[in-house]
């Protein structure tokens, strides 16, 4: 019965637009200065975590790099010239 | 010559091109000692972490102000005294100039020039000091011709993003004081100024974040 019905409130709910659509803190048009201005302000303040977690992670993996090219230098600095080995006939013993 | 003579007998077994590491009896080379150091100073890394944090925190009242600043059909309202912009652009360059000296103090401790790092240091600290006390006097006359936090939300949102500012700046000072203590005192070195760092680290937001409040507050 109510798989029979559901469709039905479906169907109503989005021929009704104006319900559908209601909001509950919604005070001016769409296209006020007011509306306008809020979101404007919204958007800029979704967009500030991005900008802040993008930066740290950025600067983060920046680092990281740069750490991973010193490595690898000091890894090639540190390679001997020339590779000692100790033979038992050379020790003369 | 005796057989049970004390000189070492050889081990047959071993070829005589096989080479024999001491030590380790064998096998490949032990791998290259790698230093367990952290790819980024735990300082670093927490003075960025303040520096979002304050991001966010200004964010917030930049958001406040522009959902007034472009409600408004006409800004800044009327009847209310205008802004001194000349003087605090000028103000606004003895803070940039607070930023350059603070680089050159950090390249200074880098060196390990401690005197000069210290000199820099002095003269960052003045240049953040004259930068409020120029604002503060601005706020004064500014009170003196109306233009209270109570009397129009354009007072209150100008003295709330630009005292927030400064209240920073305030605290940026006491912070380079400390380093200044410090620097005075040789607890600087070429290998160890990360207290420099992270302070020009928090320096560099203050100034940096100043442009952009002077032209939303003051310009726009």
């Amino acid at each position: 019965m109510k798989t029979k019905i559901l469709p039905f409130v479906g169907v109503f709910l989005a021929a009704m637009p104006d319900i559908a659509r209601a909001c509950s803190v919604c005070f001016a048009d769409s296209d006020d200065a007011v509306s306008q201005a809020f979101n404007w302000s919204i958007a800029f303040l979704m967009a500030a975590p991005y900008a802040v977690v993008g930066s740290i992670g950025g600067s983060l993996f920046y680092f990281y790099r740069r750490a991973a090219v010193k490595r690898e230098r000091a890894k090639d600095a540190a390679k001997p010239v020339i590779e000692l080995s100790w033979h038992q006939e050379e020790n003369g013993r | 010559m005796l057989k049970s003579s004390a000189a070492r007998k050889f081990d047959e077994t071993t070829s005589a091109t096989e080479i024999r590491r001491p030590g380790f009896g064998g096998g490949d080379r032990p791998p290259p000692v790698q230093p367990n150091a952290p790819v980024l100073n735990n300082a670093h890394l927490a003075v960025l972490m303040l520096l979002g944090a304050e991001v966010m925190f200004f964010a917030g009242l930049i958001g406040a102000f522009l959902v007034f600043r472009l409600s408004a059909s006409v800004w800044p309202p009327p009847f209310q005294p205008r802004l001194p912009t000349g003087v605090t652009g000028v103000n606004t360059a003895i803070l940039l100039a607070s930023a350059v000296t603070m680089h050159l103090s950090v390249r200074n401790a880098r060196a390990g020039a401690i005197a000069a790092l210290v000199r820099q240091l002095t003269m960052t600290a003045l240049l953040g000091a004259v930068f409020l006390v120029v604002q503060g006097y601005e706020w004064v006359r500014l009170i003196h011709f109306g233009l209270t936090a109570s009397s129009s939300v354009y007072g209150g949102m100008f003295y709330a993003l630009i005292g927030a500012h400064g209240a920073h700046v305030f605290g940026g000072l006491i912070w380079l004081f400390v380093v200044w203590i410090q620097a005075r005192r040789r607890r600087f070195s070429k290998s160890g100024y990360a207290g420099v760092q992270t302070a020009a680290m928090y320096w560099t937001f203050v100034v940096a974040l100043w442009p952009v409040l002077y032209g939303l507050v003051y310009l726009y």
